[in-house]
């Protein structure tokens, strides 16, 4: 009897130190595979973007179109004086397309830490999406349940010389592949931003978050929120589809 | 004869001709202060605007004046040491940098700044950064990931020695270059601005996060002695491809400061006309109430048979002695107050924000320069005997009979 116990405890130790490095390459697997989950092979869809303030509250229509990781087209529908607004992006560069004066500018440097169309989400949030799984080391460190569903905990570490402004991630992903949270935190490890998503429901086929709301930590009344108000799956894009003639068509 | 006579007949009314000695100190001591003070100013500005990162002369590629961009760098820096060390005298000291526009980021905080990739060593002599780091420490050829931040900067960014930032500029393919540094070292500037806008990093560092391979925006030179050195530049010049290289000196690269210098000038010259106004009057009201008063002298004198032209000479002798005598006390007290002040310093820090729009020092240091105070003594002199004149001719006017009638 005592012996057994011995025995399970060593056992238990031998189990829960090797586990970190079988863990620590699941995460990176759980990252990918959850990151590919979301953005498919390809996908087109319409997203009803709200950006709220505690004083006022603007609704705008973008329609996208993503492919692969690193390719994603964005286009502004309504409000009428937003219209044709359209962003390209292409592995970490971003175009800009305004219809008003007719031309696409290449966005700088200088503008890519300045927020989206005045929403919660930087430039950098959306043309280094995936340097989350390039500049990061990711590590489970514990899991929640949700929805009867086991959700991992998975820590992401900058790598030393990875050009990433946060100091640390803290990814919340749900065993079916589910990406309920994404927090940015700063060098001292404080929250500076926090991604949540909301109502996950069947869309397209697939298990998909059907709101996605950015909020940053101190100002709670500020949050940019993102619903799907429909969402496509497909295997492929052409390829003239990411391209800047392609930015610059009206689009009805 | 005449000075003595002169001398004693200034000290007839001791309480008005020290009234208007006091007005003579105290208009050359403001004149001579001011200037001093201004020029003071004028060279604070000077030396900031030099050693904030621009040198004697600087040494550029062609366009890159009119368009600082990537395309307009030094793609063959080779070519310009060897011009340097074949034209400059001994004693010259140079650094090559790569300066672009760069926009810093931590998690909370982004805002555009100054890369400036630099030789450790050689801008240790060349530039202000090699001393104003004041905390942790300055960069080593080692220092691949390694910042230097001003402490505007980091106190705008929340955030402290060991901490990283993020810089993203463009490299030389037209692509967005970015690279995490590590904040080594802040230093201190004696302007705020020139603390947010800078940051140091090594060259080497610098040239591969924007693929410059060896190429360097500017070459900065120090030259021995005098700032001004017309000789290096056109040698310089002549040294290098005309095709290729543009050379400028620090005159054209801080065309603030050479304006601020020339406005100065005028204004010099028109602090001393108003001082000068003032004065002036107070030295023809003084004589001539003085002339007045003597009305029955000077008659007299004219009878017993003295000159107009000698009346004129006395009067003007006169004023002569009472403004060398204001002239020398007044200077013995702008030197003293000058000489206070050049140990002090008037410190601006107070309104270090208002000063600094136009690159002043937080602290002034009075500058003495020989021409303003010949010029100062020399207005006061030159206009104070010619305003004399006046109550002078007066007095050489006067006709004996109506003046002894005179009561």
């Amino acid at each position: 009897m005592k012996k057994n116990t011995w025995i399970s405890l060593l056992a238990f130790v031998f189990i829960s130190s090797s586990s970190p490095s079988t863990l620590a390459l699941n995460a990176n697997q759980l990252v990918e595979d959850s990151f590919n989950y979301v953005r498919g092979k390809a996908s087109v869809s319409t997203v009803m973007m709200t950006i709220h303030r505690p004083d006022w509250q603007r609704k705008m229509t973008i329609r996208a179109w993503t492919r692969g990781q690193k390719e994603s087209l964005f286009y502004i529908d309504a409000p009428p004086k937003d219209h044709g607004n359209g962003t390209l992006k292409k592995g970490r560069e971003m175009w800009m397309y305004n219809p008003k004066v007719n031309r696409v500018i290449k966005v700088p440097p200088s503008m890519m830490s300045q927020s989206w169309m005045g929403s919660d989400f930087s430039n950098n949030d959306l043309s280094k999406s995936d340097s989350l799984l390039t500049d990061y080391t990711h590590s489970i460190i514990g899991t929640e349940t949700d929805d009867g569903k086991n959700v991992y905990v998975i820590k992401s570490m900058p790598k030393p010389d990875a050009p990433v402004i946060w100091g640390m991630q803290r990814l919340k992903i749900r065993e079916d592949l589910i990406w309920l949270s994404q927090e940015f935190f700063d060098e001292d490890l404080k929250p500076v931003k926090e991604m949540t998503t909301l109502e996950i429901q069947m869309l397209a086929g697939r298990l998909f978050p059907k709101v996605w709301r950015m909020r940053k930590a101190e100002e709670k009344g500020k949050y940019t929120l993102l619903n799907y108000k429909s969402l496509i799956f497909k295997s492929s894009l052409p390829d003239s589809f990411f391209t800047l003639a392609n930015l610059r068509k009206p689009r009805r | 004869m005449y000075l003595q006579f002169a001398w004693r007949n200034i000290w007839r009314n001791t309480r008005r001709t020290t009234v208007i000695l006091v007005a003579v100190i105290i208009g050359i001591w403001s004149m001579i202060l001011l200037g001093a003070l201004m020029r003071g100013i004028a060279e604070g500005m000077i030396k900031n605007g030099i050693s904030t990162l621009t040198g004697h002369l600087q040494i550029h590629h062609k366009g890159y004046r009119s368009d600082p961009a990537i395309e307009h760098s030094i793609t063959d820096p080779q070519v310009v040491e060897h011009a340097l060390n074949k034209v400059l005298p001994s004693g010259a000291l140079w650094a090559s940098r790569v300066r672009v526009n760069a926009v810093a980021s931590n998690a909370r905080h982004s805002s555009g700044v100054t890369m400036v990739g630099i030789e450790p060593s050689s801008e240790a002599n060349v530039s202000f950064i090699g001393a104003a780091v004041y905390q942790g420490r300055y960069l080593t050829q080692q220092d691949q990931n390694g910042i230097l931040v001003g402490e505007a900067l980091l106190d705008k960014f929340e955030t402290k020695i060991g901490r990283k930032l993020v810089l993203m500029s463009q490299d030389t393919k037209g692509e967005i270059a970015s690279r995490a540094f590590r904040i080594l070292g802040v230093f201190r500037a004696e302007m705020e601005a020139t603390e947010k806008q800078f940051v140091f990093v090594t060259r080497k560092a610098s040239q591969i996060m924007l693929q410059l391979d060896t190429g360097i925006s500017e070459v900065s030179v120090m030259l021995p002695g005098k700032p001004d050195n017309p000789n290096a530049i056109s040698e310089l010049k002549a040294a290098l491809p005309q095709d290729q290289f543009e050379v400028h000196s620090w005159r054209e690269l801080l065309p603030f400061q050479t304006a601020y210098l020339r406005i100065l000038d005028g204004f010099i010259w028109i602090w001393y006309l108003v001082v000068f106004v003032a004065m002036g009057f107070g030295i023809v009201n003084t004589t001539l109430m003085a002339v007045f008063e003597r009305i029955r002298e000077f008659g007299l004198l004219k009878a017993l048979g003295m000159k107009p032209w000698w009346i004129l000479r006395e009067v003007l002798t006169e004023s002569f002695l009472l403004l060398v005598t204001g002239m020398i006390i007044g200077n013995i007290l702008a030197f003293l107050s000058i000489y206070i002040l050049s140990r002090i310093g008037i410190d601006l820090s107070a309104f270090a924000a208002g000063a600094e729009y136009a690159g002043m020092s937080r602290i002034i240091y009075p500058a003495i320069e020989v021409k303003d105070i010949i010029m100062a003594n020399g207005v006061v002199m030159l206009l104070g005997l010619l305003v004399s004149a006046y109550p002078a001719t007066k007095a050489a006017r006067f006709i004996p009979v109506k003046a002894l009638a005179h009561t």
